[in-house]
């Protein structure tokens, strides 16, 4: 975005949300919002004339296992007819209750399906909160920096048992073991 | 006979292994007789982990999984994860690598479109297009191969340029299928436009309003099917677009059809960006100059000490990106495709987002399913244009 | 033997004598081979190439191929892509289902070993794991030659199984 377009935007913003901190990066405006204040924000960035941000493009879920609040939900709106967008960013502590966004946008849905899935983050309101891309007896979240890449189990066929069984994992390389462990 | 019967809902499992599902979709359909009352589309059965994969890998290294999310436009992916990286990096390519990367975008959006036309055609029963359509996938695969020695996974786009410039010839091949192509749209149009039973299959299916695309966060062809003009080549152009001169188609009703014409009028308009970028196209680097991020000429490597050394630091460690935020779209065939990485400095990003258009699109069958008979789910599922590749990650 | 001379001295014997003698293995695998049927199993990017292999420029209906979509009717599978832990139980299902005899190729490089994706979380390291595989086909994707010389190879295999007297999988 252009800078004259963030300052229209910074401006908009500022007038319109109060009590929010807004932070300028190079290209994009990022509004740092809480458990308290996140549906009243998204109904208000969506619904307002000025802001118009109807479409809810992403919700990426962060890990960072050393701060104090691990987790980090970070949302990119666009408005298609004003032609700008804004990120949004959340920090959220294990087992905190998000509110769901689903109500504001339907397609927030699968997003926040996907954020539980990977994550573990939990929303409240959420109409069907269950796994989504992992398989449906998956253990653990394979987003979380502690995960290891190869994650714990492997299933193969068992010619015996006549079925697909899960194993803890075995590499046949060693030299690649670096995998196993988590960033 | 006179036998009266309570009928009840029941549950059908379609897929996961289904000729219509477009790869590997599970759909629990609940149907009132014919009619579709729910829909509840399961995924993730093609989810290979790329975002985690990515994290353990250098920027370099984890192109190639690009190619790989939406393996019916390959390059377009790279585009968008490349143009992120140039951005992290604060570099720009030079002038001829952009316009050999829009040629390429298009060539791409051409190459998913077609797959589009003759997928969509076969699911609905019109084999004829699917064997056309593929007669001109050949040619443009075949291009592919020229220009990176793949036919589909090219990994050809890198950060600061392309892997290599064009091979002798092949801007003039181009140039010559580009020059034909619009015929070979007239012959596809002749075959499905008019037709009576295409257009008894898609008009007044899968009818989306703006609003609703909207609130389901369509975009590209489904977005303007709907009738909102919203392309991002146009509204944050990116490489040579903004030298170019195009349009962007829009329907009007936002049905099937409405889909179908879009994308067959983005394959004219992206025709037309590729002959405008061919004549553009300037001399110079196809790629930057700066050993720091691009793999020098193969030919220095074999007689220059800090070309063996910069290739070796290049592949090995990779290049170490500043520390940084970045979300970056791109209008790939499917919509807009996005990627949000966070770089802690280093040569691996610390967390990657890909945003695709199909996990969308998928989402919106939930709404567009219900009320249609159990036979327009295969068309519904053509004209969203979907695949596993990007919405499973 | 080049298909032409091949026909050529067919023809010839048939003029000649008016009957043709052949082993009834050597009938059996000839039959076999000349019309199998492939499960559509397209999983991932080489299903592209799986269709690109069936469609205009490579024509896999001249070897007699016609993919089927139920694995009912199908003597190969085709495993076209990465298999995942979830699409695992549905690959043994489909291949249990299959009529005997039944052939697996494995086509690319995740379902021969995982591939690029062999340290993922989520990804079967090679197909090989869930079923049986006859015939491995390299490439990320391998191109439709590649996939149809895969099958030529297959043809080879099949030629050399001796159905009546031992070998492996059910007699006849």
């Amino acid at each position: 975005m252009t800078q004259d377009k963030l300052d229209r935007l910074e401006h908009e913003i500022g007038a319109r949300l109060s009590g929010l901190t807004v932070e300028r990066l190079a290209d994009v405006l990022v509004v740092h919002v809480g458990l308290d204040n996140l549906v009243r924000t998204m109904t208000r960035l969506r619904d307002d004339i000025a802001l118009d941000f109807k479409l809810f493009v992403d919700l990426a879920g962060v890990h960072y296992p050393d701060r104090k609040v691990p987790f980090e939900l970070v949302y990119q709106l666009l408005s298609v007819h004003k032609n700008h967008r804004i990120r949004l960013k959340l920090p959220v502590d294990e087992g905190v209750l998000v509110p769901s966004v689903a109500g504001v946008w339907s397609c927030a849905d699968w997003y926040e399906r996907e954020a539980y899935d990977m994550f573990g983050i939990l929303f409240s309101g959420h109409p069907d909160l269950r796994r989504i891309l992992n398989d449906y007896d998956f253990h653990g979240y394979p987003l979380r920096k502690d995960f290891p890449v190869t994650g714990f189990v492997e299933s193969r066929y068992d010619e015996k048992r006549g079925m697909l069984i899960k194993e803890p994992v075995r590499l046949e390389r060693e030299d690649r073991e670096p995998y196993r462990q988590s960033s | 006979m006179e036998q009266r019967k309570e009928f009840q809902n029941y549950t059908v499992n379609f897929g996961p292994q289904h000729p219509a599902a477009h790869g590997v979709l599970r759909l629990l359909l609940e149907l009132d007789g014919e009619v579709v009352e729910r829909a509840d589309p399961h995924i993730g059965l093609l989810h290979r982990g790329t975002e985690k994969l990515l994290e353990h890998k250098t920027y370099l290294q984890g192109l190639p999984y690009w190619d790989r999310l939406d393996y019916m436009s390959m390059m377009s992916q790279e585009h968008t994860w490349v143009l992120a990286v140039e951005k992290l990096l604060g570099v720009v390519a030079p002038p001829r690598a952009q316009f050999i990367r829009t040629i390429f975008a298009e060539l791409t959006r051409i190459l998913n479109h077609l797959l589009f036309v003759g997928a969509h055609g076969l699911d609905v029963g019109a084999m004829t297009m699917f064997i056309y359509c593929f007669r001109e996938r050949e040619a443009i695969l075949d291009m592919y191969e020229a220009v990176c020695g793949a036919r589909m996974h090219a990994a050809y786009f890198r950060p600061g340029g392309v892997a290599k410039d064009l091979p002798e010839g092949l801007a003039e091949k181009i140039r010559a299928f580009a020059e034909d192509f619009p015929a070979k749209i007239d012959e596809y149009e002749s075959l499905l436009t008019n037709n009576r039973i295409w257009k008894q299959r898609l008009v007044d299916v899968g009818v989306v309003t703006a609003e609703q695309a909207l609130d389901m966060g369509c975009v590209g062809p489904v977005l303007r099917g709907s009738g909102v003009a919203y392309d991002l080549r146009k509204a944050e152009p990116y490489d040579a677009y903004d030298k170019v001169d195009f349009d962007i188609p829009v329907g009007k009703n936002g049905d099937s059809y409405d889909r179908y014409l879009v994308r067959v009028e983005e394959m004219r308009q992206s025709n037309r960006i590729i002959l405008q970028c061919l004549d553009k196209m300037p001399e110079g680097d196809c790629k930057l100059p700066n050993f720091k991020y691009s793999i020098p000429k193969r030919d220095d490597m074999h007689s220059g000490m800090e070309s063996l050394i910069h290739h070796f630091k290049l592949v090995s460690e990779g290049f170490a990106v500043p520390p940084g935020e970045v979300y970056l779209a791109t209008e790939s065939p499917k919509g807009e495709l996005g990627v949000y990485i966070i770089s802690h400095g280093g040569s691996k990003p610390y967390r990657v987002k890909i945003r695709s258009a199909g996990f969308n699109h998928l989402q919106a069958l939930k709404v567009m399913l219900p009320g249609h008979m159990i036979a327009d789910v295969t068309t519904m599922m053509g004209t969203i244009d979907i695949v596993f590749g990007e919405i499973d990650r | 033997m080049g298909m032409i001379e091949g026909a050529a001295q067919i023809g010839g014997e048939v003029a000649n004598r008016g009957f043709l003698l052949t082993s009834a293995d050597k009938l059996v695998n000839w039959a076999r081979t000349s019309s199998m049927w492939p499960m559509t199993f397209g999983l991932a990017c080489c299903a592209v190439e799986m269709m690109q292999a069936g469609a205009s420029r490579y024509d896999l209906d001249r070897f007699g191929i016609v993919f089927r979509a139920s694995p009912r009717q199908s003597d190969v599978i085709i495993v076209a892509g990465t298999v995942t832990y979830k699409m695992a139980p549905a690959l043994r299902k489909l291949y249990d289902q299959m009529a005997e005899p039944r052939w697996v190729i494995s086509m690319g490089s995740c379902a021969n070993g995982g591939g690029y994706y062999h340290y993922g979380y989520s990804t079967v390291r090679g197909c090989d794991r869930i079923i049986p595989v006859d015939i491995y086909v390299p490439g990320c994707p391998p191109t439709a030659e590649a996939l149809l010389y895969g099958i030529l190879q297959l043809h080879k295999k099949i030629h050399r199984t001796n159905t009546l007297y031992s070998g492996w999988g059910e007699s006849v």
